[in-house]
């Protein structure tokens, strides 16, 4: 897994890139842990080269976004590759987190 | 940290006399065998998709019962799903687990031990909390997810998906609420993969059962 950072409009992309699973979901939620301590409480997550996500992504995903509303602010999720929207709306992340089909959607959104 | 597995004992105890409610014995095997997938994937262990389990890290966690577990998949030699262990740790672990869990809880000064007698005959076993401040916290954190529309907590969602299968909710809520916020219960437990599967093989052992109990003729 590859994760990268800019910002738009005050809100943090961060893009990740390959399989969030039990082995790379731990420095996925440093990453998000640490940009949410400095105050970056505005984030979308853009998976468009996310292709794997396992139940320890998932609980990342579910964390970070409850850090985030908890310090005023919201996390998205953007871009998702089919399979990984199978399993998001399997389990109903999308009623809690929301999900849009491209990054300018989102950003349009959350503008 | 209490692990999953201490934490559903608890709510499944009565707080005015230690006893444990009433919940069918296989239901509590599959709870519990849950309960130790999840203690053992929270510690990144072991992870899970809708196909399949998958170890991630044998290093044992340094709780015997939960290292007996990782050993067991550890030394299983193909892929499995998760419904399928399960069904196996509730089949051969769930007694174990459930005795050095109520150990645990006693060790830690959490429960205490009442074996009732009667005619100086062995009765039962109650385990009484020794100032209930533990199961109060637990049913809190529950309280908190299911009466609010917040982000819950993973740990949260995964207590309130294995409370929900041995259907302890009502001991906290009464049975009008667990009306209005069953929308929200099912919301919740359906976050987390390991509490679906153990709730779907509860479900498809009740149905198995229903439909054995209609053919018996009256």
């Amino acid at each position: 897994m590859i994760i990268s950072s800019d910002s738009q409009n005050g809100v943090t992309i961060v893009s990740i890139n390959g399989r969030v699973d039990g082995a790379s979901a731990p420095e996925l939620e440093g990453e998000l842990s640490s940009r949410i301590r400095d105050g970056s409480v505005r984030i979308l997550l853009d998976c468009n080269e996310m292709n794997y996500i396992s139940s320890a992504g998932l609980r990342v995903f579910l964390l970070a976004a409850k850090r985030c509303k908890q310090a005023g602010g919201l996390l998205s999720i953007a871009a998702l590759q089919p399979s990984c929207r199978s399993v998001i709306e399997m389990g109903g992340f999308h009623t809690i987190i929301d999900c849009y089909d491209s990054r300018d959607e989102a950003l349009a959104a959350n503008a | 940290m209490l692990t999953f597995i201490e934490e559903i004992l608890l709510l499944t105890l009565d707080d005015e006399n230690g006893s444990f409610l009433p919940i069918r014995d296989n239901t509590m095997d599959y709870v519990l065998a849950g309960a130790a997938l999840l203690d053992l994937a929270f510690t990144y262990r072991i992870d899970t998709d809708p196909e399949r389990l998958m170890l991630i890290d044998r290093k044992p966690p340094g709780i015997p019962m939960l290292d007996r577990v990782l050993e067991r998949i550890a030394g299983s030699a193909e892929d499995r799903t998760t419904r399928d262990w399960v069904e196996t740790l509730a089949r051969e672990e769930a007694e174990n687990l459930r005795e050095s869990a109520l150990a645990r809880l006693v060790d830690q000064g959490i429960l205490e031990v009442q074996d009732k007698k009667f005619l100086w005959v062995f009765r039962a076993r109650r385990y009484p909390a020794i100032d209930g401040t533990v199961q109060r916290e637990v049913k809190h954190r529950i309280a908190g997810v299911l009466l609010s529309d917040e982000v819950p907590d993973p740990r949260d969602v995964a207590i309130i998906s294995l409370a929900d299968s041995c259907a302890i909710l009502r001991s906290i809520f009464s049975d009008h609420g667990m009306d209005s916020l069953r929308p929200r219960i099912d919301q919740v437990r359906k976050l987390d993969l390991i509490g679906r599967e153990v709730a779907g093989t509860i479900e498809e052992i009740e149905r198995t059962m229903a439909m054995a109990m209609a053919r018996i003729p009256h």
